[in-house]
């Protein structure tokens, strides 16, 4: 591998110090004066039709600056895909989940603000409510939207290869089924909004996203502004995980009241309103059947799911693809079948979270073929590493795998955990209390296309160096939310132009600075750092060539690196260059004095010979994927692949179950900073475990959260956390930066089905319906003991 | 929700606490000791609901229910009337907040672990539940209290909680209040008229209902000495290992004449299956006099169950519940059991 001086180091983040200081400014911690705050009303009902709106009390409250409802707002359609515009700033006609938006004030306080709210009457004829996913297509259901017919916002039908081809081959089929339930990200910062226009008419909003530009261009769309005319800034963000990567009503309703004002408005979601405004995992109901050669070779899988996305379909149109074609990879399946219903039911609506759309898929699919290695008598690791892609090869749904260490990354987990030895043991152990489970996962490394039909840019990055020498500025419209992409930018800028990172400046998440598509589908370090490497690139080439012409030199023989050029054709004469700086800079004392030529004086020389250097660089990908319907999801430049080893502790009576070991390995290509990597890997460890053990969204009845705060909505706590074990492997994808690709959202595909995998062990039983519950187990267990055949195979 | 406005009061003594308690008992006062559930409680929108007297029912004295966790609880109780009322009640019900929270922070008299000349064990109402987890006292002869103290919270609501704040917000899985009433814990009630002295397990009569008087401040809660071969233990069963609210929560202590029995004493007391903690009195009928063995917890695991009376919530199912008490109850018996054996 090359040597870099910074990249694949483990230098500590550029916002680091801020954010243990608390100096980073969030959203909710900037001030402006005459601020008013914004309050939301939310529909108390799941389904209900709006009868009539007064909002005469709340205007006269003493305080209340705006009262706006859908007669303000317009009915403009919006939404994250353009196909499924569904969704308008606030509800006219219907009610459709507990927490949808019917009106907003601004008020002079808090207070005010929401006693103004309590004060809007809202006249209500309640309707039959639609809660089971499983039902919502069922002929009679009341129906949620008049354009969804039998409530499916989205359907799949694909097909590839033969599937009654692979039945044919096949020597053991077998169908499985798992179901999970609506999450929450449980990012730590709420929603925050803040929106200003200024005397020019121009709109400008700071906002908790993820995703500047998408959110830029609804808001244009939707309030009717000229793009131009708004603009975006992100400041820092604590997490997103995809809810925060499309528009919110809070957005929308925010720049609503500050255009109704003139004045500045900010608006923060208390937590119960994350819950109620959701856009996170869906719930999945998935079916399988898996067939395989007596040799273990996968030979086809026919596989249904249904997606219950809650009211409205938001990223939903992106999940349902995902769902399926997530699973082309990273085995090689020839067949494969897929039948997928996206519906809406009367629930928050849900969107894209952390491996969108893969998760309970790629968890089903991995316990299947634990299931087949057990029925075959194969140890389940080395089932797998038969199947394992290799580099080069194409999916049968036509993803192709530029780089792939996925046997790689599965030996270095099957070795680190000793996986043999104890597995031997507990193929003699079974179900006595002590379990070692295995899986692997793939995912993109950045969406091929984006949610809108354009051959836009993905990113551009524009890198200025500073008029007066010394240090470079990087802008980007890149969204660090968190997973350490300013940083990555930093870094890369820092290595191409041989400067030490304090003397990069990294501004970014500004929708004015560029287009960034944003933080999502594992994108930025593939997209944004190529658009970055080449601005920096384009820099250096820009002040080579100013000083090879002052020096009588060729370009090409000069480099830059550790702050200073350098000359591969012997000694320079800089004495010119060194005399002008002096002059220009008397009187001053921290002045060069070394016995070579430097950044400082070499950047300032290139502005006063060519003024202003900036260079630019932008990336989109080519065209990529098949031809078939729904072909661009799914599609990426690169693929990350990841393996995982859980070892897990039951009590076999009251089914507590103990995370005691968990080892990862993820191939991200090239790590441009290793703490970064392995930090995404623990997290991703840390949310899988909270969906596989804890995490549910927990509904009444009548549509209502009963579980809307982290008190009662479990995450894993430090005590549950086990020893964790990331492994980086690197296979140099070809077409990302350096070898880079992605890590973010892949690094969790595995980490369920370990569990559930290494459950069994413990237990000798298998469970169907996430999170696995101390209570789910227990019922699993006795349920077992009735009927011991049941467990055993056909 | 936005925390509401209130006042908060601190009085220097005792004295003055109960006075302010009086002057302001009508305009809705609360006792702030360590706000660790009061604080959140209070952002809560419907508090507090005023729960009627059901005539002839003496399960449910009527008196104030605080949050809407509370009237959750009380709308699925079994029966009928009482919640019948409380739907009424939750009808007329609007936002009503505490104008004032009397705060015991600076009452040094309500604080601190001690041993009393009779070798029981004295622990200020103030006393935060961390100190009662650190002392060394606690978990050699009152070791259940040590173990809920261990597992309430986190350490951050440890450090501002209190044993008084666990026991007078009357959670039926209250993780310090379970094990007090398994010890055979006293409390002690103070008002301007004088002291009284209170079973804990008489002290609940609802999710987050007491018996405590308007003007009455619980003080302390007083443990009996252990007498020899005595052991005790406490367990909460929850979905993660910190910050939980029991699914169910067993505390037993055991006392045996000599190492090998027999049993002269032992209490069972159950969180988190009941309106209020629950102390199972089938427990002494069948290991009372009796020689320990496994068939005799295992039998009285059976009856222990049967005393339960636990509902379906979103935490977990009434099935699942009744297990664990059983199996819960069998274990912790046998832990009480050698740790009996161990103390002279």
């Amino acid at each position: 591998m090359k040597k870099y001086s910074i990249l694949n180091s483990r230098v500590p983040r550029v916002d680091a110090v801020d954010k243990v200081t608390g100096k980073a400014l969030y959203t909710d911690d900037i001030k402006m004066p005459g601020i008013l705050i914004g309050a939301i009303l939310h529909s108390p009902l799941a389904h209900a039709r709006i009868l009539n709106i007064d909002t005469s009390l709340a205007e006269r409250l003493p305080g209340v600056k705006a009262v706006v409802t859908h007669r303000e707002a317009g009915t403009t359609p919006y939404g994250v895909s353009p196909a499924r515009y569904d969704e308008t700033i606030f509800c006219h006609d219907k009610v459709r989940y507990v927490g949808d938006e019917i009106a907003a004030v601004a008020a002079i306080d808090l207070d005010t603000a929401l006693e103004a709210v309590s004060l809007i009457k809202v006249d209500f004829e309640e309707l039959p409510v639609v809660l089971d996913g499983r039902r919502a297509m069922e002929e009679g259901r009341p129906l949620l939207h008049d354009i969804y017919k039998n409530n499916i916002c989205a359907e799949v039908h694909w097909h590839f290869g033969d599937i009654e081809q692979g039945k044919k081959e096949s020597y053991i089929v077998r169908t499985d089924h798992l179901t999970s339930k609506m999450q929450d990200a449980a990012f730590l910062e709420p929603q925050s909004v803040i929106a200003e226009v200024d005397s020019h008419g121009n709109l400008t909003m700071w906002s908790s996203t993820q995703a500047p530009h998408y959110i830029q261009r609804t808001l244009a769309m939707a309030l009717n502004i000229p793009l131009h005319k708004v603009r975006v800034i992100k400041p820092a963000v604590g997490g997103g995980f995809g809810p925060k990567a499309s528009c919110s009503t809070a957005e929308l309703a925010t720049c609503l009241l500050a255009i109704k004002t003139g004045k500045p408005v900010k608006l923060t979601f208390d937590r119960e309103q994350v819950f109620l405004h959701s856009r996170a995992r869906h719930q999945f109901f998935h079916t399988m059947t898996t067939g395989v050669k007596k040799d273990g070779t996968l030979a086809f899988l026919d596989h249904q799911c249904i997606l219950d996305g809650g009211a409205y379909a938001s990223f939903g149109i992106a999940t349902i693809y995902y769902a399926g074609s997530l699973l082309g990879g990273p085995y090689r399946l020839k067949n494969m079948k897929y039948d997928g219903y996206r519906v809406v039911t009367n629930k928050p609506a849900c969107g894209a979270q952390r491996g969108h759309g893969a998760v309970i898929a790629r968890a089903l699919f991995e316990v299947q073929l634990d299931r087949i290695a057990e029925e075959l008598g194969t140890d389940p690791i080395e089932l797998r590493l038969k199947n394992v892609m290799e580099a080069g090869e194409t999916t049968c749904n036509e993803l192709f795998v530029s780089s792939f260490g996925m046997r790689e990354a599965l030996e270095a987990v099957r070795d680190s955990a000793a996986w043999k030895k104890k597995r031997s043991l507990s193929g003699k152990t079974r179900g006595q209390g002590r379990g070692i489970g295995a899986a692997c996962g793939f995912f993109v490394s950045g969406a091929g296309y984006p949610i809108y039909r354009s051959r836009t840019y993905h990113c551009t990055v524009v890198t200025k160096v500073d008029d007066v020498g010394g240090g470079v500025t990087v802008s980007s419209g890149a969204a660090d939310i968190g997973q350490g992409s300013d940083t990555v930018l930093a870094m890369i800028t820092a290595e191409e132009l041989g400067l030490p990172l304090d003397d990069v400046k990294v501004i970014s998440g500004d929708s004015n600075l560029s287009v960034d598509l944003g933080a999502y589908s594992s994108r930025t370090t593939l997209m944004t750092g190529a658009a970055c490497r080449d601005a920096a690139r384009d820099v250096k080439r820009q002040i080579l060539e100013a000083i090879a012409g002052v020096l009588c030199v060729p370009p090409e023989t000069l480099d830059l690196k550790d702050g200073k050029v350098e000359s591969l054709s012997g000694e320079l004469d800089f004495s010119k260059i060194r005399e002008e700086y002096l002059r220009e800079h008397k009187g001053f004392i921290d002045l060069p004095n070394e016995l070579c030529l430097t950044f400082r004086e070499a950047s300032r020389i290139a502005f006063l010979e060519r003024g202003s250097i900036v260079g630019v660089g932008m990336y989109r990908p080519p065209p990529l994927g098949g031809s078939f319907k729904g072909a661009t999801v799914g599609t990426s430049p690169a693929f990350g692949c990841s393996a995982q080893v859980a070892e897990v502790s039951v009590d076999l009576g009251t089914g507590e179950i103990t995370v005691e070991n968990i080892t990862g390995a993820h191939d991200c290509g090239f790590a441009i900073n290793r703490t970064q990597v392995e930090g995404q890997m623990q997290g991703s460890m840390m949310m899988g475990m909270g969906e596989a053990l804890m995490e549910q969204i927990i509904y009444d009845k009548k549509g209502r959260i009963v579980n809307a705060n982290l008190a009662e909505y479990k995450i894993p706590t430090a005590m549950d956390m086990p020893h964790l074990e990331a492994i980086i492997v690197e296979s140099n994808e070809p077409h990302g930066p350096y070898g880079a690709k992605e890590v973010g959202e892949g690094a969790i595909m595995p980490v369920i089905p370990s569990i559930l995998n290494a459950v069994y062990d413990a237990t000798g039983v298998r469970i169907e319906e996430l999170p696995l519950t101390p209570e789910r187990l227990v019922a699993a267990m006795e349920e077992a003991k009735k009927k011991p055949s049941l467990q055993e195979n056909p | 929700m936005i925390l509401p406005r209130f006042d908060v009061l601190v009085p220097e003594s005792l004295e003055e606490a109960l006075e302010m308690l009086g002057e302001h008992a009508d305009k809705g006062v609360r006792i702030l000791a360590g706000g660790t559930d009061l604080l959140v409680d209070l952002r809560r929108p419907i508090i507090p609901v005023h729960v009627p007297r059901c005539d002839g029912c003496a399960k449910h004295p009527g008196g104030m229910v605080y949050s809407t966790i509370d009237c959750e609880l009380w709308l699925s109780e079994p029966t009928a009337h009482a919640g019948g009322s409380l739907r009424n009640a939750l009808q007329d019900s609007r936002r009503i907040s505490p104008q004032y929270l009397i705060s015991l922070h600076l009452l040094r008299e309500l604080k601190g672990i001690k041993r009393l000349d009779n070798g029981s064990l004295y622990i200020g109402a103030t006393t935060t539940i961390r100190e009662i987890a650190h002392s060394e006292k606690v978990r050699r002869c009152w070791t259940a209290l040590a173990e809920g103290a261990d597992n309430l919270g986190s350490p951050l609501v440890r450090n501002r909680g209190t044993l008084g704040g666990n026991i007078a917000n009357a959670r039926p899985a209250a993780d310090m209040f379970v094990p007090t009433i398994g010890l055979n814990g006293i409390l002690k009630l103070q008002s301007l008229g004088g002291e009284r002295l209170l079973p804990a397990r008489d002290f609940a009569s609802g999710p987050g209902l007491t018996v405590i008087e308007p003007l009455e401040i619980l003080t302390a809660v007083i443990y009996p000495a252990p007498l020899s071969y005595s052991g005790s233990s406490y367990y909460k069963l929850a979905n993660r290992k910190a910050l939980e609210i029991s699914t169910v929560g067993v505390s037993v202590s055991l006392t045996l004449e000599a190492p090998d029995g027999p049993i002269t004493d032992v209490r069972v007391a159950l969180g988190a299956v009941g309106p209020t903690p629950i102390l199972a009195e089938s427990a002494k009928g069948i290991l009372l006099g009796e020689t320990p063995d496994e068939p005799l917890f295992k039998k009285a695991a059976q009856a222990i169950r049967k005393d339960a009376r636990p509902i379906d919530d979103h935490r977990g199912s009434a099935w699942y519940r009744s297990n664990m008490v059983q199996l819960l109850s069998e274990r912790l018996l046998k832990i009480a059991y050698i740790r009996a054996k161990r103390n002279k």
